[in-house]
């Protein structure tokens, strides 16, 4: 081949090659500018669709829109759903395949199934924008996307109620006009998608008029409320940056205003189990049933039931051929619904209700003899049938036990719940020096812990805990700090589990008695107060209990009780353990508690008391080690 | 040749338990009490084996958890922009990759401790799921960065 045949050719393939570079963008996509705030949004990645347009989800101007508004996508390649979650939040599920789509609790038809291509997830771009509450709206040449008022809520409260007025975006409005019986509110730069006019039953609000006037880049909204004579209403407000809320007659603006939880879609959903899942707190009250579970495991079934405090239990079967079994809890209530369901081979129903007003019965029928065992634990109980056909001559018809805190001591086998955790010895626990206490002052050096209204958890976690030191010296005990000024344990800007973990290995080579771990609680709101005794292990429940019961009668502040958590810090030291949340900072009334310095000194003291309930006084010096 | 062909048979025909709801839990701000409400749920597809039915009802139904409930609705929530990544399924246990806003945590034991029990509770309601394995950005964090709760090992019911 000649030099000049070479050169023609390598010239031809450099133009098939930019044609292609020029043609491909325009064979696959289509690109579609939108102006939000007068800022593009560049999608690359447009289809038309019969007379409808389709977006790629993962289009950097879908990406790039919802950072704007502060919605999620959901979506990786072979997966069915393409997901968006709005700031509000609300879900918004498109399928592949499905022209159905749902927007929150509510379905809508789109005029064609999401689909793939090139590996992308394509959506209606329509009803995409559409359920994110904004609409795109022509202007000369150029398409802008326009917010819209979403929805305009009345909440009733009382003789009261609450306006929430919600948008695509984060939106402001003032009030422009006022009478007696008429309130007129402007939103700036929000178009709206609402009727011109609904009426409201009940409540101080009776109509609700909507207007918009303005431009495509600069509507404005303006809403008209009808007021019974007489209506007051709060300052303008916002509940969460971004709706816009309006009180009356004395409800605040911003006053959370109770609402019921989302109705079940299905009417024959069971009423929700709206009980504390904590340990009952009176030994005479009845206990309840919170769960029963029904698991195929590796040719078993296990059924796992839930009990939130200590109760006894018997079990009994009948002769084959009849293959029946049940388990009664006493002195329970159910506070789920009764259960009637298939099984899984080898149980062939399970059924869960309320035999006798104290008694909660677990029953199964089962394929054939198979052989059934219960084992209890500080939560509940877990009966594993096995399709191993059971001898009948040799096996007991009938067994009893307890759960709960009885069940610790009593079980000597390990506990189901700790088949996948690394598993501390804890029934086995025999303390090396049985006069040393750890304490643990949570937080601390480049870990301030939560900071609320001039409040550090770091400093009052280190102040109530060398109280306690002081309180627990002072009757012979001999105690360890992990720490007893404001440092990391570990090193500066360590992570979360090396500092823990340092503060478990102090404990754990010292061959404590136990250890306590003191902390704040915090909320993202004011609403949350009181103190709180964390548990995990079963051999921390006796000591969180104890410490528990003299926090509710000796320390001025509101008692939340127990609550099992799997609390790194409690979980990995060996001994018996717990952690106490003292207080709110982030609650006023606690914030005062907490900066009480007599106060501190009665949580040390009631904290002291507990683990001397728990643990009896100290032993003589002879038996400690001289830590 | 019969068993490959029932085995295809049944991996592309055989019919999920997962209905055409499914129940989702929220936390109420006590920490402990969790309220389950019901979202609607798509049909099985034709050619979706069941397996691919869970895992795409886990990542519904965790998406669902993790956004909570209506705004207007006092529940424990997970930090502002948490969303899920991506969900799996292996055995009797779901994994849930959440995206990083979940470090943002700037409450206690209650708002960390109360989210992640709405999830475990959203996904162990689900035929067959009986705990749930936490990833953040693909990885496992022992803690959240100053957190308290325990993620190294998957969480079930029986944590709380």
């Amino acid at each position: 081949m000649s030099r000049c045949a070479v050169r023609i050719g390598s010239i031809a393939l450099v133009l098939l090659a930019l044609i292609a570079v020029v043609q491909s963008p325009a064979r696959a996509d289509d690109r579609l500018v939108l102006r939000l705030d007068g800022n593009p949004i560049v999608l690359t990645h447009v289809r038309t669709q019969g007379s409808a347009r389709a977006v790629a989800a993962d289009d950097p101007g879908v990406q790039a829109l919802l950072d704007r508004i502060g919605a999620t996508l959901t979506w990786q390649p072979g997966q069915r759903y393409v997901l968006f979650t709005t700031a509000e939040p609300v879900v918004v599920s498109f399928s592949i395949g499905d022209a159905r789509y749902d927007v929150g609790p509510v379905s809508e038809a789109a005029p064609f199934a999401p689909f793939l291509w090139d590996g992308h997830p394509y959506v209606p771009l329509d009803e995409f924008i559409h359920a994110l509450d904004f609409a795109v709206k022509p202007d000369g040449s150029q398409l802008v996307l326009q917010p819209q008022l979403a929805s305009l809520d009345v909440q009733a409260s009382g003789e009261g109620a609450k306006l929430v007025a919600h948008a695509g975006m984060p939106i402001d409005a003032r009030i422009v006009s006022q009478s007696p019986t008429k309130l007129v509110v402007a939103f700036d730069d929000v178009g709206s998608m609402l009727p011109p006019s609904r009426a409201v039953a009940g409540g101080p609000v009776q109509r609700i008029d909507v207007h918009t006037t303005g431009t495509v880049t600069h509507p404005q909204t303006q809403v008209t409320l009808f007021l019974v004579p007489g209506t007051t209403h709060s300052a303008p407000g916002t509940d969460d940056q971004r709706d816009f809320t309006l009180g009356f007659n004395g409800v605040s603006g911003t006053q959370t205003v109770a609402q019921s939880a989302p109705e079940p879609v299905e009417s024959a959903t069971p009423a929700p189990p709206d009980q504390p899942v904590m340990p009952a707190s009176s030994p005479s009250a009845l206990v309840q049933v919170t769960d029963v579970q029904t698991q195929p495991q590796n040719g078993s079934v296990l059924v796992r039931v839930s009990v939130n405090g200590d109760a006894t239990y018997d079990w009994h079967r009948l002769r084959p051929p009849d293959n029946r079994w049940w388990l009664d809890v006493h002195n329970a209530r159910l506070a789920i619904p009764p259960q009637d369901e298939p099984g899984a081979d080898p149980v062939t129903a399970v059924r869960v209700h309320q035999v006798n007003p104290d008694t909660v019965r677990i029953a199964l029928s089962l394929s054939d003899f198979d052989s059934v065992d219960v084992v209890p634990n500080a939560t509940g109980l877990t009966i594993t049938v096995n399709s191993t056909i059971a001898d009948e001559t040799s096996v007991p018809h009938s067994g009893s036990g307890t759960v709960g805190s009885a069940a610790v001591a009593q079980t000597s086998g390990v506990p189901e719940n700790w088949k996948f955790a690394p598993r501390p010895a804890i029934t086995q626990y025999v303390a090396p020096n049985p006069r040393l206490i750890v304490i643990d002052p949570g937080h601390g050096g480049s870990d301030p812990g939560s900071e609320h209204g001039g409040i550090v958890e770091k400093v009052v976690a280190l102040q109530i805990s060398k109280r306690l030191h002081d309180i627990l010296v002072a009757r012979g005990w001999q105690v360890m700090m992990t720490r007893t000024d404001d440092r990391d344990v570990y090193q500066p800007n360590d992570s979360a589990h090396d500092e823990l973990q340092t503060r478990d290995d102090i404990a754990n080579s010292s061959g404590a008695r136990l250890f306590v771990s003191v902390h704040l609680n915090a909320f993202i709101n004011a609403g949350p107060n009181g103190a709180t005794v964390y548990y995990y292990k079963p051999g921390d429940l006796a000591l969180a209990a104890a410490v528990d019961k003299r926090i509710a009668s000796e320390v001025n502040v509101k008692n939340d009780g127990l609550v099992k958590e799997k609390l790194y810090v409690i979980h990995h030291a060996n001994m018996p353990a717990t952690l106490i949340e003292a207080a709110y900072d982030s609650n006023p009334d606690d914030r005062a508690l907490l900066q009480d310095p007599q106060w501190q000194e009665q949580m040390a003291k009631a904290i002291a008391d507990g683990i001397e309930d728990y643990a009896g006084t100290a032993p003589p010096a002879s038996v400690g080690t001289g830590q | 040749m019969i068993a490959a062909l029932a085995s295809w048979y049944f991996t592309t025909h055989g019919r999920s338990p997962i209905g055409d709801h499914i129940t989702v839990y929220y936390t109420k701000v006590d920490g402990t009490t969790e309220v389950p409400w019901t979202v609607s749920m798509r049909p099985q597809l034709s050619g979706e084996s069941v397996a691919e039915h869970l895992r795409n009802t886990v990542l519904y139904a965790a998406t669902q958890a993790v956004a909570g409930p209506p705004g207007g609705v006092s529940a424990i929530r997970f930090p502002q922009g948490t969303h899920l990544l991506s969900a799996g399924v292996n055995d009797s246990t779901a994994t849930v990759d959440l995206s990083q806003e979940v470090k943002n945590q700037s409450s206690g034991v209650l708002g960390e401790s109360g989210a992640f029990k709405s999830l475990v509770w959203t996904l162990t309601a689900l035929p067959g799921i009986t705990q749930v394995a936490v990833r953040v950005q693909g990885q496992t964090l022992d803690t959240l960065p100053g957190g308290h709760l325990e993620l190294d090992e998957p969480l079930r019911r029986s944590d709380w």
